[in-house]
């Protein structure tokens, strides 16, 4: 659905006779004459495209060429540019966007991590540890005050989908680097894997108060908050960013080393500077840890590959 | 997979079903698009005596997103007068909308909260921009944008 910038305050005004709350919605498409529409029809128009804000693109996309991040940049920010050149020297081929709906972070993270799993030397050996992490997740969970009821479905979603790796789905064949896009590009997915995430992130701050409150702040007013409003509010809700402490505590819940390069534009030599979550009892080489693309507000994911190499 | 929010309310109808929190019945849960509640306020309240219908309705994207909650008003049902209730039956609490709903929030945890809200009530008054929310207001109560800042605002958007 496509309309002229600006209709969504029309000029015009229209007038607004009585009507019943409950009334059929209105179908616009291109020959509709919004002058035409009711006060009621309108504000139903702009709530729907409030729904539709977010772009749409897929949940995750393919790998691209970093040329192509570097090509947002070259109409405008010369510091961009030379950061983008700075980690395209640093290895870094290839970007995989993911869509900017305010669960970035932990989708990037989750495939990134599957990703690693599947690409592992020895599958068996690293699906089995990352089950039996995940394993380990559920009685946290449950210490967190969290029933098994609304949990469990997301479990075995992110379960099966690792499981997967080694284990052909029935009737199917074993995960591959397609099927797995495929499986993050399915809304159903890869927000039930998204969810999971981000109740381990808060099963993790809520069971270890000490730890965490000290950096418990509201994002927008940076007033303290307590444990459970702010994991209610900003880890649990979906939709919500990750900021430092949720990075911190998903990555040691999980036991997962993480690099998070940051796209600033504020370095005058062009240099990235990678922030480092690491975590002592990680299964991942410290060679070979998962990096995310930080960029004000958005996380992609970074690799070293090209997509012809996959 | 494609079914997944009726394995959830499966489970949660299961509970259900081996009881309610006191003044929270079941009325209807014949379909997964469609359930309703009793809900009254035990003890001393502005709602003695009072009864009101709660329906919840489902889509797929549940329990990911919210339900979409209202009161029912009809020839023999009332929604409560409340500040967060507009006459229509719409209901403005932050659980039920982006900002405050997370998928660790079941039915009866919404069910709990409003009865809470209702059970809190210091003055049975409509919200102050009521006459001017209920004859534009989406069917379904989802569509709508509330603002919460102790009181109840509809967005200007």
């Amino acid at each position: 659905m496509q309309l002229p910038s600006g209709s969504q305050t029309p000029g015009q005004a229209t007038s607004s006779e009585p009507e019943n709350a409950s009334r059929p919605s209105v179908v616009v498409n291109e020959n509709t004459d919004i002058s035409l529409l009711t006060q009621a029809q309108l504000y139903d128009l702009n709530q729907n495209l409030l729904e539709d804000a977010v772009p749409n693109i897929p949940l995750i996309g393919p790998l691209s060429s970093i040329s192509t991040l570097r090509a947002e940049y070259e109409e405008g920010s010369r510091s961009f540019v030379n950061q983008v050149d700075y980690l395209a020297s640093q290895g870094y081929l290839s970007v995989r966007r993911a869509r900017g709906d305010g669960d970035c972070f932990y989708r990037s993270l989750a495939f990134a991590f599957i990703e690693y799993l599947l690409n592992s030397p020895q599958t068996n050996v690293a699906v089995a540890l990352a089950t039996s992490l995940l394993e380990s997740t559920i009685p946290m969970l449950e210490d967190a005050g969290f029933q098994k009821l609304v949990f469990e479905d997301f479990y075995e979603v992110l379960l099966s989908l690792i499981q997967q790796i080694v284990v052909p789905e029935p009737g199917g064949t074993t995960l591959t680097s397609e099927t797995l896009l495929e499986a993050f590009q399915s809304p159903e997915v890869s927000n039930s894997v998204v969810v999971y995430l981000r109740l381990v992130a808060s099963a993790q701050i809520r069971n270890d108060p000490e730890e965490y409150s000290p950096f418990l702040f509201h994002p927008e007013l940076g007033e303290p908050m307590g444990t459970r409003e702010f994991c209610e509010h900003f880890v649990e809700a979906v939709g919500k960013e990750a900021d430092h402490v949720q990075m911190t505590a998903l990555t040691r819940a999980l036991k997962l080393n993480l690099n998070v390069a940051y796209l600033d534009g504020r370095s005058s030599t062009g240099k990235v500077d990678f922030v480092e979550f690491r975590d002592p009892d990680s299964q991942l080489e410290n060679g070979s840890p998962i990096t995310l693309l930080y960029r004000p507000g958005h996380y992609d994911i970074l690799d070293k590959r090209t997509a012809e190499a996959l | 997979m494609a079914l997944a929010y009726t394995r959830r309310l499966n489970k949660e109808l299961a509970e259900i079903h081996a009881g309610t929190p006191v003044g929270i019945n079941l009325v209807n849960a014949d379909t997964f698009e469609k359930w309703l509640f009793t809900v009254e306020v035990m003890g001393t309240s502005e709602y003695e005596g009072e009864k009101f219908l709660l329906m919840f309705r489902f889509d797929n994207a549940y329990p990911i997103s919210a339900p979409a909650v209202q009161f029912v008003v009809d020839d023999t049902h009332k929604a409560p007068v409340h500040p967060h209730v507009y006459s229509n039956g719409h209901i403005c609490a932050s659980i039920l909308g982006r900002e405050g709903w997370s998928p660790v929030l079941t039915v009866i945890a919404i069910c709990i909260t409003i009865q809470s809200m209702l059970a809190s009530c210091k003055k049975k008054e409509q919200p102050s921009d009521n006459d001017r929310y209920v004859p534009r207001a989406p069917e379904n109560p989802k569509k709508a944008r509330f603002h919460y800042h102790g009181t109840c605002w509809r967005s200007a958007a």
